[in-house]
């Protein structure tokens, strides 16, 4: 069941929404579990929720465990002398990290096999077994939908209880709901424990402005995904499949569709995730935030897939920057290293691991390692040549708030998002070198050459339009201004003329039926 | 204090900082500065600065970076 089809947006969704506001209040949550756990099997095999629910019952007793942990030092501390204190937290903390351990191992092995067992295996064949004359066999295992997902949501959860920032959740249903919700099961936002939990568990009233506001979200994922999203990937797939047949602008132009292709179709996705969840009440986080005005790389990933960036800052760069280990190692650096350097080297090794956990999250092939590895460089480079850069503006007098250097940063952003959008959608690294080095050939796309190319004139000219409405849009947004919003506060007629307009944009240009094939989400298969 | 803002004037030389300069809103620090910054604090003050201190509130200004580090100190 995808969030665009007729059975999920008008049988699903409207039967829930249904139940939902006829049951009472206090039972509102359960009618989501139920729900939640409906829509996963009904999109997935039956017998593969049973890897969720071993997640789930893992982390609620886990969580519990260190819960009670916690309550000890608690209860203690206060009879307890300086030193007693200190000897008792070691030892509390010790058991803490058993229990934590223990969870990594059922949650993170679970993902590691399921989907990265055939990665490592290749990889200790090649480098181990193989010259002992052995190796490991290469085994098909079936990835349960959102496992990516929902694992990083349960250990962002008992992570969270492990270091005291809130209790453990008493209810095992109010943590499968949080697993499972259907709205960020199948490629999030990955959402936290603290952030959308109360919101799950309190019945909503029927709001009139959630509900119409909601629809209007879903309608713009909508627009994003089957206007342009699925047209833009018939055009994508025939260059990418056939690069060596094409050079120049027309590479360029498949690269440049591809990301327009991801992040149309990604965040149209979210779009409908947070505009159901939005119907019930319920406010996601957001995912995107005009990620092509970034004046820098760093700032991009600020404003895209932002739940996931938010993760791995919160649970993985703050966890190796601020660990022991890493504190002993930056002292030894510190004493025999370079005092500008050593004082970069936190952020230098943490990033390293955030980079890799980021490439690899996207899949298990040396391309998405190459990919988190690229974007690791450019936040280096831009960390450590801050003083060269400063030197360069300044003797250059460059203003630095004039909106023409404003322009230059986007455009440059722009551009290197897109070489990694290349490394993202080739085949392998290799690939997406020798692509990127057939763009510097000199070539042509005269509009006659268009219809070979996978898409018609027609199909070619409303992704331009329709990528053109979103960036327009995003600059509104940029300056604070709420569009759903401003539609709400219009006089009826005006505001049902473009609804209905809205409506018919989706019917007349969305790419579906006879000529189109049905796409699915590329975030759902993480 | 003198200590902290040496510290920081460290990690950022050539710009001005004071004790009320606003570290988040005026750009000076950003997160891989903020995490750079607690590791040299960890060391420099003999704290442990833990993810949940990790608060644009805690490192708005030297003064609240300077309150935090006493508030650790009195834990520790």
């Amino acid at each position: 069941m995808s969030y665009t089809s007729f059975l999920y947006l008008f049988g699903f969704l409207g039967g829930m929404l249904l139940c939902y506001f006829i049951t009472p209040k206090r039972f509102r949550w359960v009618i989501l579990l139920l729900g939640s756990y409906l829509f996963y099997i009904a999109a997935s095999k039956n017998w593969v929720v049973i890897f969720i629910l071993v997640t789930t019952l893992s982390i609620y007793l886990g969580a519990l465990w260190i819960e009670k942990i916690n309550d000890i030092f608690k209860k203690l501390k206060g009879t307890l002398s300086r030193q007693e204190k200190k000897e008792l937290k070691e030892k509390l903390i010790f058991q803490k990290k058993i229990v934590v351990v223990i969870l990594l191992i059922i949650n993170l092995g679970l993902l590691v096999v399921l989907k990265y067992y055939n990665f490592f295996a290749g990889g200790l064949n090649s480098a181990l077994f193989n010259h002992l004359s052995m190796s490991l066999p290469v085994l098909k295992f079936v990835l349960p939908m959102g496992i990516s997902f929902y694992t990083l949501q349960a250990i962002g959860y008992f992570i969270d209880v492990y270091r005291g920032k809130y209790k453990a959740e008493k209810h095992l249903g109010k943590i499968a709901l949080f697993l499972i919700y259907f709205p960020t099961i199948v490629q999030g936002p990955i959402t936290r424990y603290d952030q959308i939990g109360k919101q799950l568990y309190e019945g909503h009233a029927f709001n009139y402005l959630n509900f119409t506001h909601g629809s209007q979200l879903i309608l713009w994922g909508l627009f994003k995904k089957i206007v342009i999203a699925d047209r833009a990937n018939m055009f994508v797939n025939h260059i990418f499949q056939d690069y060596a047949q094409y050079s120049g602008i027309v590479v360029m132009t498949g690269i440049l569709f591809y990301t327009i292709q991801l992040y149309t179709e990604f965040s149209g996705a979210v779009d409908i995730c947070r505009g159901s969840s939005q119907m019930f009440g319920i406010e996601l986080p957001k995912n995107f935030n005009q990620p092509f005005l970034s004046k820098d790389i760093n700032e991009f990933w600020q404003r895209w897939h932002i739940t996931l960036g938010l993760w791995l800052k919160e649970y993985v760069f703050f966890s190796v920057s601020l660990s022991k280990p890493f504190k002993k190692f930056n002292t030894f650096v510190k004493k025999f290293g370079n005092d500008y350097l050593s004082k970069l080297l936190p952020a230098t090794t943490a990033l390293f691991f955030v980079w890799i956990c980021n490439g690899l999250w996207h899949g298990a092939s040396i391309k998405y390692v190459g990919y988190g590895m690229y974007y690791y460089v450019i936040m280096l480079c831009g960390m450590y040549f801050e003083p060269i850069f400063k030197k360069i503006i300044s003797v250059l007098r460059i203003n630095i708030e004039s909106k023409w250097f404003k322009t230059f940063q986007v455009i440059r952003t722009i551009v290197l998002v897109n070489i990694g959008m290349l490394i993202f959608r080739a085949d392998s690294l290799q690939s997406a070198f020798q692509m990127l080095k057939s763009c510097f050939v000199p070539s042509q796309l005269p509009l006659n050459m268009i219809p070979t190319l996978g898409i018609d004139i027609h199909d070619f000219v409303i992704i331009i339009i329709g990528a053109a409405v979103v960036y327009g849009i995003g600059l509104i947004k940029e300056k604070g201004i709420s569009i759903r919003e401003s539609i709400s506060s219009m006089k009826l007629p005006l505001r049902w003329t473009i609804y209905i307009a809205a409506i018919l944009v989706v019917v007349i240009f969305g790419a579906y039926g006879k000529g189109y094939d049905a796409v699915s989400f590329i975030y759902a298969t993480f | 204090m003198d200590q902290l803002l040496e510290v920081l004037r460290d990690m950022k030389p050539g710009t001005l900082i004071d004790e009320n300069s606003q570290l988040i809103e005026g750009g000076i620090l950003d997160s891989l500065d903020v995490m750079n910054l607690s590791v040299e604090l960890n060391d420099e003050f003999d704290i442990e600065i833990t993810p949940l201190d990790i608060l644009p509130e805690n490192f708005a200004t030297p003064t609240t970076i300077y309150n935090m580090i006493k508030k650790l100190q009195e834990e520790d």
